[in-house]
């Protein structure tokens, strides 16, 4: 799947956990410096986000009208 | 290894699960009340043994499987982490469940100092509760529909204590305050301001989770939790104004807003990819279909205001939310949440060395169905006993015990489970 934002796209809506924050994680080592990645949920992944700052990726949210919540990471 | 970077925000399990396994001791209580007193329970919504029932199962079950489950959540649903989680668990549960049956007795014996008491405990017990959730949640944005209904849930916790406080006192003490008025506005503020709108913040979030379903849409999940709040304040403006035109409209357009969550999460579940009907799914549609249909009740009375003069109308329409749409919210969370937290636990335990077991090890669904139907009978004899209190108020009572007793019973099978699979881990990652 690719995405107007990125072709790196991790659509994790109908996953059971862990399975986002995984396939997010293994989605991440997988980019190259300067790239950046998609991850699609329908909630806001917030201990994701603390493992994100820790591990110092940038990103950014947006929620959607469909109440997909678009996270763009940066590698 | 990364899986396990995500626990360091999970509040021990003890922390939630004191609060998950006292909740169905209460209600067990309630149904021996009910069965104690027989049809003379029936009588009005007024008796002292329907007063003591009723927050039995309203502070007693829902207000403890909240906090609890609040205490959990925090971290994962909002990125706020409660400062010595297990310590706040500890003082809420016992103030919460001391406070929970000194209200009930005091309610039943019409007894002062006991309510007073109560009152007292359980106005501080939820005021320390929100300085420490309130504390984790300053400088947290609101960038979810579940964040901003988080904290307006917390804004309908200190509105329905606060009244419930006024209202305890007044009794004890013989102020001259609109009682019944005050009453349903307290029952307002807690199952819609409070109870409702934290149902709805957590929905979004979990019921997609768990249930496969699609999201909801964000514009009405921004919305519904201020309706309702709004709402709670313009009735209570009103019943200071002696207004009662707008009280009624206030509970319609309230009852309104919860029957668009309830149709709105009915429609996701009917989009589910998850083809197996499990306990909680099968518990939120009982939920969602018995909350409809009560607030329909409640519509009906903005048209109607006799209605509510009906015998027995208001004990059925709270049976119906209470019962039949609560209780079974929450029990269908508990058999998704214990189980949940337990196979993270152990999967913590195992280092990413030693796997957990399925969650259905843990906690297998089989034996949430059976439960299920002992509740869904439970409910079905309560409604029944409200026409025929003479001859079903005893039985429904026993069977709202059983069921309850049972529910506990299950959760306390899963946590036994996950002692026994946390030693089995321990002892396979020493041997490696």
């Amino acid at each position: 799947m690719t995405h107007p934002k990125t072709p790196h796209v991790v659509d994790a809506r109908y996953m059971e956990p862990p399975g986002p924050f995984v396939a997010t994680m293994e989605m991440l080592d997988t980019l190259k410096d300067g790239e950046k990645m998609l991850l699609l949920l329908f909630r806001e992944p917030h201990p994701l986000y603390k493992v994100l700052r820790q591990n110092g990726h940038d990103y950014e949210v947006e929620l959607q009208a469909d109440g997909t919540f678009e996270i763009l990471i940066s590698r | 290894m990364q899986a396990l970077m995500a626990f360091e925000n999970a509040p021990p399990f003890a922390a939630p699960l004191r609060f998950f396994l006292t909740a169905p001791a209460f209600a067990v209580l309630a149904g021996l009340l009910v069965a104690f007193e027989g049809p003379d329970i029936f009588a009005s919504r007024w008796t002292p043994g329907a007063l003591a029932a009723t927050h039995l199962l309203t502070v007693g079950f829902m207000m403890q499987a909240m906090l609890g489950a609040l205490i959990q959540i925090l971290p994962v649903v909002a990125g706020a982490n409660l400062q010595h989680p297990l310590r706040v668990a500890k003082v809420v549960h016992l103030g919460l469940s001391l406070g929970a049956l000194l209200l009930a007795i005091g309610l039943y014996r019409v007894d002062p100092p006991l309510l007073v008491g109560a009152a007292l405990l359980l106005g501080l017990t939820v005021s320390f509760f929100l300085l420490a959730t309130l504390k984790a949640l300053i400088g947290v944005p609101s960038t979810s529909p579940t964040i901003r209904g988080l904290k307006l849930a917390l804004l309908g916790l200190a509105g329905v204590v606060g009244i419930g406080v006024v209202m305890a006192l007044a009794l004890a003490y013989g102020w001259a305050v609109p009682l019944p008025a005050l009453a349903d506005l307290h029952a307002g503020w807690g199952l819609g301001g409070w109870a409702g709108v934290l149902l709805a913040a957590m929905a979004y979030v979990v019921v997609p989770m768990f249930q496969l379903t699609p999201g909801y849409p964000a514009r009405p999940s921004w919305w519904f939790p201020v309706a309702m709040l709004a709402m709670l304040l313009l009735w209570s403006v009103a019943l200071a104004a002696e207004w009662s035109w707008l009280v009624r409209l206030s509970q319609l357009v309230a009852a309104i807003a919860g029957i668009a969550f309830a149709g709105l999460t009915l429609r996701l579940q009917a989009k589910r990819r998850r083809a197996r009907a499990d306990a909680t799914y099968r518990y939120w549609q009982l939920g969602l279909s018995a909350s409809i249909f009560a607030l329909f009740l409640l519509s009906t009375v903005a048209f109607w205001p006799a209605a509510a003069e009906i015998d027995g109308w208001t004990l059925f329409f709270g049976i119906t939310l209470v019962v039949g749409g609560f209780l079974p919210f929450i029990s269908g969370m508990l058999y998704k949440i214990v189980p949940f937290l337990a196979w993270l636990h152990l999967q913590n335990c195992g280092q990413a060395k030693v796997p957990a077991p399925a969650m259905n090890k843990i906690l297998p669904d089989a034996d949430a169905q059976r439960q299920l139907l002992a509740s869904a009978a439970a409910l079905g004899l309560l409604l029944a006993a409200v026409l025929f209190p003479d001859w079903l108020a005893r039985p429904a009572g026993l069977l709202l015990a059983v069921a309850n007793g049972w529910l506990g019973w299950n959760l306390w099978c899963a946590v036994r489970r996950y002692g026994r699979y946390r030693a089995d881990i321990a002892q396979k990652l020493a041997a490696q």
